[in-house]
């Protein structure tokens, strides 16, 4: 049965790959399929919000990666002929994606932004390459047409529509893979989730010791936002955790007021920023490329500005 | 730990060490030409033109192959005094034709460019490496070190530009003075090719060299240039470093006066300022030139201050390409006899005159004196300018009889007839 | 004894784009190329592998045979040998070709473990590394941060959404990595020299004999924009405070 299919390695990012899904599916006249892993019940709740078919597939035992799914989904589809694959784009998802589209030599547009239905009754999708500096548009000439769609890119579907029904299938059994999951260990819950913060504070290299981020911290406090970071802070220096950087391979943050600390402004982290209703900066070199896409640059010395701005913004408050 | 060894080592793969080590490879000698920037170029910068003749000598024709801007077809000097300006344009449309007088390039490509050819003439090309001493042993140079790796060779080329530590390492020369130096800053700014053509009036391949003296440098000793590349314009002013460093003036402030003066602002407006640079340039002339020779190494272009500095003009690639040259066959002349010694090498001097390096020196040799002179950057171009500016204002006023106008403005201009005509006479000789 | 084989791409260097204001379309013709940086810390860990464990790295790219200028500096980061697959055609491969050709070429070497950047610099796909595990049917991990050999299994620390996830798997294998991994070391003259010197084995398209089709088909590029008001302030007093006022006039600070 020819259709579109959605996989998703969590609940939430799903439900927001059968909104798309929907929509495509609506467009092309086929139906929607979802997997869903290893739980008959979310199958059923798939199909409420809107899947009009749902593969279970069987549990993983304890010491499976996620990966294992890989030659199920590979098989499915060469029975079933989907048109188009939408695949989560978590770290696993990207990889099973990846593989998937391997198995069945087919094209894949990862990490795509932006999808629709051309009059070729094709699939177009969009994504940037060149570290966020072009927009590429793809077409897939091979079948199924696959993307991987990051989190948050689409809403998820809200209405829950429990007269709904439709086709639940179980997969399986699967085999076993050679790679074994030793342990999992979950991140500390230190920070919040910055693609929701109204203000980030940002920082860059520009910060010279992990003990400077209090100015930037203190920063943040006075304007009720959160701290965030460009990657080699996160993924160098280990400052601040992995899940509080910003840009093309981090987090894509949408906030009221972004305010970017000794960034430099590399396309790669403002990729991230794009979204943003204001963007300000601070940076000492006046020829940083983070004051082409800022509304508001301030030339000078962090460690000379940042307390000033705080303690202004602290005594406007108190006001 | 050192089992390399090569015949020559040349440290600095700019325009002079790029051509020596393209002639010795050529010649079938082992070469190492190393460079500190990731690539060659990327960390060199200088005003915008080269003149062709040299480079012609080595690689006929190489505009046919080698990264180029345009080719200058005009020449304009404006003397600047705020608010006026007098300017005089010289258009040759033979700089146009082949052998071309001048072009502009940008030093990131046309560096890469030279050093690739010596690369595919197989020249060792080493980039990422900064050399931070040479080997000496019973007082001759037999290497390098660069990090904790020594690499030996029986001649080393110091080709590192003006700042030269080879040399000052192998005892040629003392540390510079800000005295020797003076400092060159630029822009490029981008600008559409046709709005470039438009404001310039060039045809798509042609372009302009403007060389500016005056206001622009709040009367210190230097000038400024503009040159026009396809689609930018390269745009800088080269200042006395000593007299920098007294007025304690901040290069980018007097880049952006420069840039505001009214004859050159609509030049470049709308442009986007896509680089910065600064960078040193050898001041002296060769009073200053270290010993161009000693037992196992030869020194070159502008470590061996072939440079010429006239305030609004800078000249040192066609030398360094030309002195690149000469090194080169000294070392040819050197292998054959298997002899690096001094006196071996000393046949370097002659070939400098040969190729007409040595005599270009000497005929600038007092250029640093002339440009000592403070009246060429205040006096003068007040006095030129109000001279032709009044000249130039019809507004009902009696006509000014200009002699007595010239006598008039020489005396408000705080100079005497005696020193213009010195300066004139130093300026000839000079130029 | 490890046999491992690093991937790497040579990339433009994306700060040599340019673009085209009125078009909008990109300016390439006059940009350099770079070993792509997500994969000097392939080459890196590989090197480091084959010190800490005994054994050899192959360096391998694909691409055109203007890719050749990225041998000498691949070789000088510590692989003892490199193998260029290029061609004429190998223009704007797509990650599925690109895995197909790696695959092909590198189904007749020997090896252990097979290591490849976490994504590409200019097509950021992260996708050549699980596909060409697909094709060589070995295991993959990606986005490992931490590798550990024992005997003949691989102990991955790899991260996942939720934190981080300790695998294990047999020889050979694949796996992705993450520049927290290491720090690559920055080659010295004699790195450099020594490279000059080190075999390089090339495969050209006709040695493959094949041919692979892009799966994708590219319907445009353009250069994405970002109109901003760009204003300025100097970092005295009464500048900053005229740029608390505008903030607060733009409603984001209260
Ligand atoms: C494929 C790919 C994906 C990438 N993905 C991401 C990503 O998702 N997110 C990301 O952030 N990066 C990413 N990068 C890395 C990116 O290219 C940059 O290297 C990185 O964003 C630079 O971080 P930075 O601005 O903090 O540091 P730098 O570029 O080092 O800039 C530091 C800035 O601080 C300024 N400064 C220094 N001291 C002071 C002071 N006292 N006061 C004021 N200013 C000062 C300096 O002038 C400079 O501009 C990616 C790269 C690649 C190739
Ligand atoms: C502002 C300005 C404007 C100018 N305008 C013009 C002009 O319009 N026309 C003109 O002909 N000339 C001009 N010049 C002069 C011209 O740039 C130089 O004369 C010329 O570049 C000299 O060539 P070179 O090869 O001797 O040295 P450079 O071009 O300086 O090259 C030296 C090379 O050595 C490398 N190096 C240095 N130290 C080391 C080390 N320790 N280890 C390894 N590598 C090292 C450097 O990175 C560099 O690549 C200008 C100069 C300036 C500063
Ligand atoms: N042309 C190539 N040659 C060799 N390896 C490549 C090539 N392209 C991609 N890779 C490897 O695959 C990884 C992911 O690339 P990509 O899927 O393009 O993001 C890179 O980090 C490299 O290790």
């Amino acid at each position: 049965m020819a259709g579109v299919w959605v996989f998703a390695e969590n609940y939430d990012y799903c439900l927001e790959l059968l909104q798309i899904g929907r929509s495509l599916a609506d467009k092309t006249g086929v139906q929607l399929t979802a997997f869903a892993c290893g739980d008959k019940g979310i199958g059923q709740q798939y199909i409420y919000y809107g899947a009009d078919q749902v593969f279970i597939l069987p549990p993983l035992a304890e010491d499976q990666p996620l990966g294992t799914y890989v030659p199920a989904i590979v098989e499915a589809a060469r029975q079933e002929d989907p048109d188009i694959i939408l695949c989560a784009a978590t770290l696993r998802g990207k990889e099973i994606a990846a593989r998937v589209a391997a198995g069945l030599n087919t094209g894949l547009c990862s990490e795509c932004i932006a999808l629709a239905i051309n009059s070729d009754n094709k699939l177009e999708m969009k994504r940037v390459i060149y570290g966020g500096a072009a927009m590429q548009t793809l077409t897939c000439k091979t079948r199924p047409q696959m993307a991987t769609i990051p989190p948050h890119t689409f809403t998820p579907v809200t209405e829950l529509d429990d007269t709904r029904s439709g086709i639940i299938k179980e997969i399986g059994p699967i085999s076993s893979t050679p790679v074994k999951v030793l342990a999992k260990k979950p991140r500390a819950k230190e920070s919040g989730d910055i693609t929701r913060s109204r203000v980030l504070v940002c920082v860059g290299r520009g910060v010279e010791k992990e003990g400077d981020l209090k100015l930037a911290g203190d920063l943040a406090e006075t304007l009720g936002g959160d701290l965030a970071c460009t990657r080699p802070i996160a993924e160098e220096l280990h400052w601040m955790p992995q899940e509080t950087y910003i840009g093309l391979s981090g987090q894509k943050v949408k906030p009221e007021l972004y305010i970017g600390l000794g960034i430099s402004g590399q396309i790669q982290h403002t990729t991230g920023i794009r979204d943003a209703r204001v963007i300000c900066s601070i940076n000492k070199d006046e020829d940083a490329p983070i004051f082409k896409i800022s509304d508001y640059g301030i030339v000078g010395d962090l460690y000379e500005v940042v307390p000033f701005l705080s303690q202004e913004l602290a005594r406007l408050k108190k006001k | 730990m050192a089992e390399d060894k090569f015949t020559a080592i040349i440290v600095g793969a700019g325009p002079a060490g790029s051509t020596a080590a393209y002639l010795l490879a050529e010649q079938g000698i082992d070469v190492l030409l190393i460079e500190r920037g990731e690539t060659p170029g990327c960390k060199n910068m200088f005003g915008g033109r080269m003149y062709s003749y040299a480079l012609h000598r080595i690689i006929p024709e190489f505009w046919e192959e080698a990264p180029l801007e345009r080719q200058i077809s005009r020449e304009v000097i404006t003397m600047l005094d705020g608010e006026k300006s007098t300017s005089i344009s010289c258009q040759d449309e033979n700089w146009a034709k082949p052998p071309y007088h001048s072009f502009t390039l940008l030093r990131a490509e046309f560096d890469a460019w030279l050093a690739a050819k010596a690369e595919d003439a197989g020249a060792i090309l080493a980039c990422g490496i900064r050399v931070d001493d040479v080997i000496m042993e019973d007082n001759r140079i037999i290497g390098i070190r660069a990090g904790d790796d020594e690499i030996l060779a029986d001649v080393v080329i110091a080709a590192d530009g003006a700042n030269s530590i080879i040399t000052e390492k192998a005892g040629l020369r003392s540390k510079l003075s800000p005295a020797d130096l003076a400092t060159g800053v630029k822009e490029v700014i981008e600008l559409p090719a046709k709005t470039i053509e438009e404001r310039f009036n060039l045809q798509p391949d042609t372009g302009a060299a403007h060389l500016y003296a005056g206001t622009c440098t709040q009367g210190m000793s230097g000038g400024g240039f503009l040159y026009t590349n396809k689609s930018s314009i390269s745009l800088g002013l080269v200042i006395k470093a000593a007299e920098l460093q007294k007025n304690q003036y901040m290069l980018v402030d007097l880049i952006e006066d420069f840039k505001n003066q009214p004859s050159i602002a609509p030049l470049i407006s709308g442009g986007e300022v896509v680089e910065y640079s600064a960078h040193l340039v050898p001041e002296a002339g060769i009073s200053m030139a270290p010993r161009l020779f000693s037992d196992g190494i030869l020194v070159t272009g502008d470590a061996a201050g072939f440079c010429i500095n006239l305030g609004y003009l800078v000249r040192g690639m066609d030398l360094a390409i030309a002195s690149g040259e000469a090194a080169a066959m000294s070392v040819v002349e050197a292998v054959k006899k298997n002899d690096f010694s001094a006196a071996s090498l000393g046949i370097y001097t002659d070939l400098l005159v040969k190729n007409g390096v040595w005599s270009v020196m000497e005929a600038y040799r007092r250029a640093p004196q002339m440009l000592d002179t403070e009246r060429l950057y205040t006096s003068y171009p007040t006095l030129l300018n109000n001279l032709l500016a009044d000249m130039f204002t019809i507004d009902g006023s009696p006509p000014i009889n200009l002699i007595d106008k010239l006598r008039q403005e020489v005396k408000n201009s705080k100079t005497s007839f005696i020193n213009l005509a010195g300066d004139a006479w130093k300026g000839g000789r000079s130029l | 004894m490890l046999n491992i084989i690093a991937c790497f791409k040579w990339v433009i260097d994306h700060e040599d784009i340019k673009i085209n204001p009125e078009t909008h379309e990109l300016v390439l013709d006059r940009a350099g190329y770079r070993i792509s940086d997500y994969d000097r810390f392939a080459i890196e860990e590989a090197v480091a592998l084959t010190e800490q464990y005994g054994g050899s790295t192959t360096a391998v790219t694909v691409g055109l045979p203007a890719a050749k200028k990225s041998l000498k500096d691949a070789l000088a980061r510590g692989p003892e040998k490199a193998i260029f697959i290029n061609d004429p055609a190998f223009h704007n491969l797509e990650p599925s070709q690109t895995a197909a050709i790696l695959a092909q070429s590198i189904s007749n070497q020997e090896y252990d473990l097979i290591i490849c950047g976490e994504g590409s610099g200019d097509l950021y796909a992260q996708q050549v590394g699980p596909r060409l595990a697909e094709h060589l049917n070995i295991p993959c991990a990606s986005f490992v941060r931490k590798i550990t050999i024992e005997g003949r299994e691989l102990i991955a620390e790899r991260r996942v959404d939720e934190g981080i996830e300790v695998i294990s798997m047999p020889l050979p294998a694949l796996v992705t990595v993450l520049p927290e991994i290491n720090s690559p070391r920055v080659p010295g003259l004699k790195d450099t020299l020594s490279a000059a010197k080190k075999p390089v084995v090339e495969i050209t398209a006709s040695d493959l004999g094949q041919t692979f089709a892009s799966c994708l088909e590219t319907v445009e590029i353009k250069a994405t924009t970002m109109e901003r008001n760009c204003e300025k302030f100097g970092a005295e007093k009464d500048e900053l405070k005229r740029f608390i006022d505008v903030l607060c006039r733009a409603g984001v600070v209260d």
